[in-house]
């Protein structure tokens, strides 16, 4: 069930990359490509409308064209005193220290699986607001997007 | 990385929708005896899992988002009932299933909607007040669900023959909670009152809409 959706996904997100490129700015992934070392970017990422106003799910992807792993290791907002990493195993959802990106690979949050929590929201993010997000990495650059808030049940089409 | 992901995700849904799925990959093993009396094996994620034996409703009795108590049996008796443990901090699925079918409610007509009650039963009773949940239920489009809460172990001895995994979250040395729960959608049917359907956290607010005209009437969908 993973093969055809697979690539249709990757260009979806792509797409969404696309969207938030002018955000990437900060990207530190690019100049060209020793083997050696993570190549990272971010796509696809959302904030689904949370449905009371102290906390929110984030989602991203980050995509690394890089021979190396990286390490997510924390995430910053203006929108939230605290951002953590979760992941879920199983039925068992728990907090990390870090997620990873594997080399020519890709660290994809979504419903379900790993996700970031944002906790102590100044306000109730709605739908079409664009909320910052600022992503730091063990060994590349820090990367700050703009993500958009979407309805509750959203789903990346895939 | 990316069938890893999957193959997560849809455990999470439950290790439920992953034995009709064809079960690629295994749940908790202690999910495996409840995998069991699933029926078919060609469920489409998102799709109702229809039980080849149906189970009882379970005699639950809690209190409300009002403070008034509610008898679960009583209250919902020859009605469609739709029961969900979850919590409220809980950002990512437990908000996703609430919203998806409060988005679908609201498409039945209103007299099918009249009928068909709407349940959320938290797992986490220490941190969700009365107040808290109904703040919760009304912000994705539930004013008209029940909120229910109450003491922790008759909460989970209600889920535990449903098959629904229910643990109180956990705090760990570093502060942070571990929760630990599944996140199926019991379905009940008007004609017995007893739970004939399960939806996971893969099925869309369409998909529910599609289902509820018939779950309403008692039929399979």
């Amino acid at each position: 069930m993973t093969g055809p959706a697979a690539g249709a996904r990757r260009t979806a997100a792509a797409a969404l990359g696309l969207a938030l490129a002018a955000a990437l700015a900060g990207c530190g992934g690019g100049g060209g490509g020793g083997d050696d070392r993570p190549e990272l970017s971010v796509s696809g990422a959302y904030v689904p409308q949370p449905p009371t106003p102290d906390m929110a799910a984030g989602y991203v992807t980050v995509t690394n064209k890089g021979g190396a792993a990286d390490r997510l290791t924390s995430v910053t907002t203006p929108l939230a005193a605290e951002v953590t990493m979760h992941t879920t195993i199983g039925t068992r959802m728990k907090r990390v220290a870090s997620l990873k990106v594997p080399a020519d690979g890709e660290l994809r949050l979504a419903t379900g699986g790993d996700h970031l929590m944002l906790t102590n929201l100044t306000h109730k993010p709605k739908v079409g607001d664009k909320v910052s997000l600022t992503l730091h990495f063990a060994s590349s650059d820090p990367i700050e997007i703009k993500v958009p808030v979407e309805p509750t049940t959203y789903r990346p089409k895939d | 990385m990316r069938t890893t992901y999957l193959g997560a995700a849809l455990v999470t849904a439950a290790a439920l929708t992953l034995t009709a799925c064809g079960g690629s990959g295994g749940g908790d093993g202690d999910k495996a005896e409840q995998a069991a009396e699933v029926s078919g094996g060609n469920t489409k994620p998102g799709h109702a899992i229809v039980l080849d034996r149906p189970k009882a409703k379970p005699d639950l009795v809690l209190t409300d988002t009002d403070g008034k108590k509610y008898d679960l049996v009583k209250e919902t008796k020859g009605r469609p009932t739709l029961v969900y443990f979850g919590y409220t901090y809980c950002p990512d699925v437990c908000s996703l299933v609430m919203s998806n079918i409060g988005i679908a409610e609201k498409k039945l007509p209103k007299a099918e909607r009249d009928k068909l009650q709407v349940v959320f039963v938290t797992t986490d009773p220490a941190r969700d007040t009365p107040k808290r949940m109904r703040s919760w239920l009304d912000g994705q489009g539930g004013k008209d669900f029940v909120g229910l809460t109450g003491d922790f172990d008759t909460i989970q001895a209600a889920a535990r023959p449903l098959g629904i995994l229910v643990e109180k979250p956990k705090k760990e040395k570093d502060g942070s909670i571990t929760v630990n729960h599944g996140a199926e959608v019991v379905g009940f049917s008007p004609k017995d009152d007893k739970n004939h359907w399960i939806y996971t956290t893969e099925t869309t607010a369409d998909q529910y809409a599609k289902d509820l005209p018939k779950l309403v009437k008692g039929q399979n969908p």
